[in-house]
């Protein structure tokens, strides 16, 4: 049973209870070689799960010859990792640096190289704007006579009003009565008129 | 007055800057470069240089080719570094390149069995190498097995297939993880794990009869 427990007047949390967990799937109690072989980089490089680790564990125990062949390769993997690391020579620093340096100065070389393209295509197409603008210029300024269709001038011809009909002009000033002056021009070309309407009539006829 | 100030501070300038460099990551020490930082590249080649070193000789078993060649891993990180993708880690570009140069490597000796036997020949009856496998305090005899044992183990390496070396080295050498190792080698995970595991089989198995 699980009681609290009391240090210096505090109270501890009570232990949680274990849970019994059940693993799905049998427990790996027997591992065979070839199992242990497929899993052994990850049991040297300590990379399984606990369960694993636990198989392998047993299976070494139990197998000589895999725990035999577990030795070899840890003893060879130590003999490799404490090979003499062996380091650069004195001169690589300074052969790095020069090439480093050379490298350096082709890319500014070849950096000026494209500017100087570049400015001298930039040079070139100035030129042509700067002659076709000029020459554009050129044209507006000379003065040039304007040429216009000829014009065909004619009379009009006058307006055949019927005698039946008279001017609105004439109508209106003499009901308003407004001053006669309208009527007056109407009089003054009402000869025309009439020759008109005479015309107009025979005409007809 | 001010000037003879400002002579005295210049140095002490860049050696903070260089101190403020190292106490930088790798991801930080690229911005600094890319930021115009020249400084920073030193930095760079000084965390690397002698890890990239190890690990192309451990490849192509050439000392003064696998100088070579980290000079040119140094070169292309400097060229190509603004193209360099800075979500990724620093180190796993450049061991991808040093890697793809040394598989080149191997595949022109591969063409070329002359210049292999050559470079092969040279690293073995070279009798300069230090002895750093041994303790001077030993006895000759002692002294002699030890060297053997240095030279098998490097002659165990050489005699492993190309692509198992690989991951055997970056592995065992560099203790890069799986996933960085299968970045670096452009492969899967899976074929990672099965490479490295046969890789340390053979290598115990070649091994094995020297070690007793």
């Amino acid at each position: 049973m699980l009681r609290p427990t009391w240090t210096k007047g505090y109270k501890i949390r009570e232990p949680v209870p274990i849970k019994w967990v059940l693993v799905p799937g049998p427990l790996p109690l027997h591992m065979d070689c070839r199992e242990f072989q497929e899993n052994h980089f990850a049991f040297i490089d300590d990379t399984l799960s606990g369960i694993e680790l636990v198989g392998m564990q047993r299976h070494i125990a139990e197998c000589e010859n895999c725990a035999k062949h577990d030795v070899t390769v840890r003893r060879s993997l130590l003999l490799f990792r404490n090979l003499p690391r062996i380091e650069p020579s004195a001169q690589f620093s300074e052969r790095l640096n020069d090439r480093l340096r050379a490298l350096r100065e082709s890319e500014t070389s070849s950096a000026f190289h494209h500017s100087g393209k570049f400015a001298a295509a930039v040079a070139v197409a100035s030129v042509v704007m700067l002659g076709y603008i000029g020459s554009s210029l050129r044209d507006v300024d000379t003065p040039r006579d304007i040429v216009f269709p000829p014009v065909v001038a004619n009379t009009p011809e006058l307006e055949a009003v019927p005698l039946t009909m008279p001017a609105p002009a004439l109508v209106a000033s003499a009901a308003a009565g407004l001053p006669i002056w309208t009527a007056a021009l109407y009089a003054e070309r009402q000869p025309l008129h009439f020759v008109t309407a005479d015309l107009q009539l025979a005409g007809s006829h | 007055m001010r000037s003879i100030a400002r002579k005295q501070e210049a140095p002490n300038q860049g050696s903070s800057v260089r101190e403020r460099l190292r106490a930088m990551d790798d991801s930080a020490v690229v911005t600094a470069f890319l930021g115009g930082e020249e400084r920073a590249f030193s930095e760079l080649v000084e965390r690397y240089q002698t890890r990239l070193l190890n690990f192309i000789y451990r490849t192509i078993g050439d000392r003064e080719k696998a100088e070579d060649l980290v000079q040119e891993v140094f070169i292309r990180v400097y060229r190509h570094l603004h193209r360099f993708d800075r979500s990724k880690k620093f180190s796993t570009w450049a061991y991808t390149i040093a890697s793809n140069l040394a598989k080149n490597e191997l595949r022109n000796r591969s063409r070329n069995p002359l210049v292999l036997m050559q470079t092969v020949q040279k690293n073995w009856q070279d009798d300069d190498r230090p002895l750093q496998f041994e303790d001077t305090t030993s006895r000759p005899d002692d002294m002699y097995r030890k060297r053997h044992l240095r030279e098998i183990v490097e002659e165990s390496v050489a005699k492993l297939p190309e692509h198992h070396r690989h991951v055997f080295v970056l592995r065992e050498l560099e203790g890069k993880s799986y996933e960085e190792i299968a970045e670096i080698t452009d492969c899967n995970l899976g074929t990672v794990k099965s490479r490295l595991n046969r890789a340390r089989n053979s290598f115990a198995e070649i091994v094995a009869p020297y070690m007793d």
